[in-house]
């Protein structure tokens, strides 16, 4: 115990050194949100002088106050918000169903099943083809394809296969014993056992639907009622277009604008950040003892 | 058909139920799209719609003549494996040795911290990622031309012009590199850690300091996540995130951005080439299969194991 506690407190200079490494790492990596944050809250005009870099200079709500009264903000925030919720709960049900199938030792012809989800990670046809089936199902330009080609992701399922597995075969024969079928095993006592690891997978999911531009750009006519809210960012900032319709004041301009707009975006994100990094290690850890 | 009935009973056939879900959903969603790269025998560019170039149109093999023809192609192939190169030699060590250093600092809070900032940006999209370093970069308002007027490289009256092509490839590595190196080093840093902690105290006795014990025990007992992931990340060479290429992307740099995955979408998409995008698809999946197979075999032979 002596020589531990003396260990801790003495002075490494190569610790200092490495420390001093990550956190200049980190420095630069948080930055770039601080000041997005600080443009944000700037004079649109007086931010084209140049110099606001950590701090508000000239303070104003006006940019916020445009995006809010862009009614294309307002739909594109509830298109994403609906396919995060519907999204993400129905890939939920769906993924942890097929890992149950696939984790359980009685699943016949479980290296054909094993093969054809695994060679999927490492062919896929590419976008033209995709676009072709988003086609034949009449998915183009429809809302659903938003949600049904997410219902599922291989790696999603190792994720949660792994974890089923580590749950004890005594409680599923208990259950089976009484007459519970696989279906009610998975819905009664699997679910519920599996709290961390939904949780975990629930957050991946939704975090990708809530970042999600591409179907927007490649699978509807890019009309402004189906737009998502990333898609609704993409062309504030690639276009540099202000806002159109309601309140455009002299004291915004499209950059300081587009801040506003991708604070608002960030901050459901912020807000699970913290539940997201109590898991995901676990998580990601998880998924790569099968890998 | 007896036997079949006789081999699975009513829970054999439940469970097939929700396994088979699982691969009803990839036959349509990933299966059905390989046969769509029929496509691309198929004389379908310029059609109204990808159905009809699909159903209405005459089989050819013009589609790859036309490719291989296509100095552009060319031109964009080389651009891509550049760019993916350099980007592999420096954004496929990086989470191993950040890993590497994390798991030197003995504070746990310290740790944490890092982590916690470090992994931020990986759950924030590619818009507003590529919004803000667009922002950061611009030459008046933005932060980057101030720094690197403190190394001298640039001035207030003769500003560099971060968005010159010139710079497109060393912005794409280093916003890659902050996007992704925390996130990255997570599956290493969970291997390091599965390390028992016995091997270092025996190395401490026998006097091994910080770079031995990093060396010798900790690089050795994670080497088979690592050939994983490098294996994964050379099957990738030609291909990128469109996500974030899409968002960088613009007319002054199009000469350097233009990669693969982009020059698909433009043929595709913009242009309603659908027979030579998906010509372009194929080729990228076969090169891919190539680099995999190779590089699988190579470290079989070399490291005694692969993927497969």
């Amino acid at each position: 115990m002596e020589i531990k506690r003396k260990k801790k407190f003495k002075f490494d200079i190569w610790e200092a050194v490495i420390v001093f490494v990550l956190a200049l790492l980190a420095l630069i990596t948080l930055y770039p949100f601080l000041y997005t944050l600080a443009g944000s809250f700037n004079d649109g005009n007086d931010f084209e002088l140049g110099g606001v870099w950590l701090l508000p200079r000239k303070f104003t709500l006006q940019n916020y106050a445009t995006i809010v009264a862009d009614g294309r903000f307002w739909v594109a925030l509830g298109n994403t918000v609906l396919r995060t919720v519907i999204g993400t709960t129905l890939a939920l049900l769906f993924t942890s169903g097929v890992a149950y199938g696939m984790s359980q030792k009685e699943l016949p012809y479980k290296g054909f099943f094993r093969t054809f989800n695994l060679i999927t990670m490492f062919f896929s046809g590419g976008i033209i083809p995709f676009f072709l089936v988003v086609n034949i199902l009449g998915l183009y330009n429809n809302f659903l394809v938003y949600i049904l080609p997410s219902l599922y992701s291989v790696y999603n399922m190792i994720v949660m296969q792994s974890f089923f597995r580590g749950i004890s075969q005594n409680v599923r024969e208990a259950a089976v014993l009484d007459g519970a079928n696989e279906f009610r095993v998975w819905w009664s006592i699997y679910l519920p056992m599996s709290t961390p690891v939904l949780a975990t997978v629930g957050l991946w999911i939704a975090v990708m639907h809530w970042n999600s531009y591409l179907p927007t750009l490649l699978y509807t006519d890019k009309a402004e009622s189906i737009w998502t809210l990333q898609y609704y960012l993409m062309r504030i900032i690639k276009d540099a277009s202000m806002p159109e319709g309601g309140l455009v004041s002299e004291n915004v301009t499209a950059q300081t604008v587009s801040f506003a707009a991708m604070v608002l975006a960030m901050l459901p994100i912020v807000c699970v950040y913290p539940f997201l990094q109590k898991h995901f290690a676990k998580g990601a850890a998880l998924g790569s003892v099968k890998e | 058909m007896k036997e079949i009935h006789k081999k699975f009973n009513s829970r054999n056939y439940q469970l097939l139920f929700m396994a088979g879900c699982g691969a009803a959903f990839l036959l349509i969603f990933s299966y059905l799209p390989m046969f769509g790269i029929l496509l691309s025998v198929k004389d379908g560019n310029k059609s109204l719609n990808i159905l009809q170039a699909m159903l209405q149109s005459d089989w050819t093999l013009q589609n790859y003549v036309d490719l291989v023809a296509d100095e552009k192609f060319w031109s964009v192939v080389w651009n891509t494996l550049g760019l993916n190169v350099l980007s592999l030699l420096v954004n496929f060590p990086a989470p191993i040795l950040f890993a590497l250093l994390v798991n030197e600092v003995r504070s746990k809070h310290v740790r944490k911290t890092i982590q916690t900032i470090t992994n931020f940006p990986h759950f924030i999209s590619w818009v507003i990622f590529g919004g803000i370093v667009i922002a950061l970069t611009d030459m008046t308002t933005g932060v980057v031309n101030p720094v690197l007027e403190l190394f001298g490289l640039s001035s207030p009256d003769n500003p560099v012009d971060l968005n010159m092509p010139q710079y497109f490839w060393t912005k794409m590595i280093l916003v890659s590199f902050i996007k992704n190196v925390g996130w990255g080093s997570i599956i290493y840093i969970a291997a390091i850690s599965g390390i028992s902690p016995e091997l270092y105290e025996a190395a401490i006795i026998d006097g091994a300091g910080r770079w031995d014990r990093a060396v010798k025990i900790t690089l050795p007992m994670i080497a088979p996540t690592i050939t994983v992931f490098l294996l994964l990340n050379i099957s990738r060479l030609l291909g990128n995130s469109f996500e974030q290429f899409y968002v960088f992307q613009n007319s002054a740099n199009l000469s350097k951005s233009e990669v693969l995955a982009t020059y698909v979408y433009s043929t595709g998409f913009t242009y309603r080439n659908y027979s030579t995008a998906a010509a372009m698809s194929f080729f990228e999946g076969v090169i891919a299969v190539i680099l995999l197979s190779t590089s699988n075999f190579i470290s079989k032979k070399l490291a005694g194991r692969g993927l497969f």
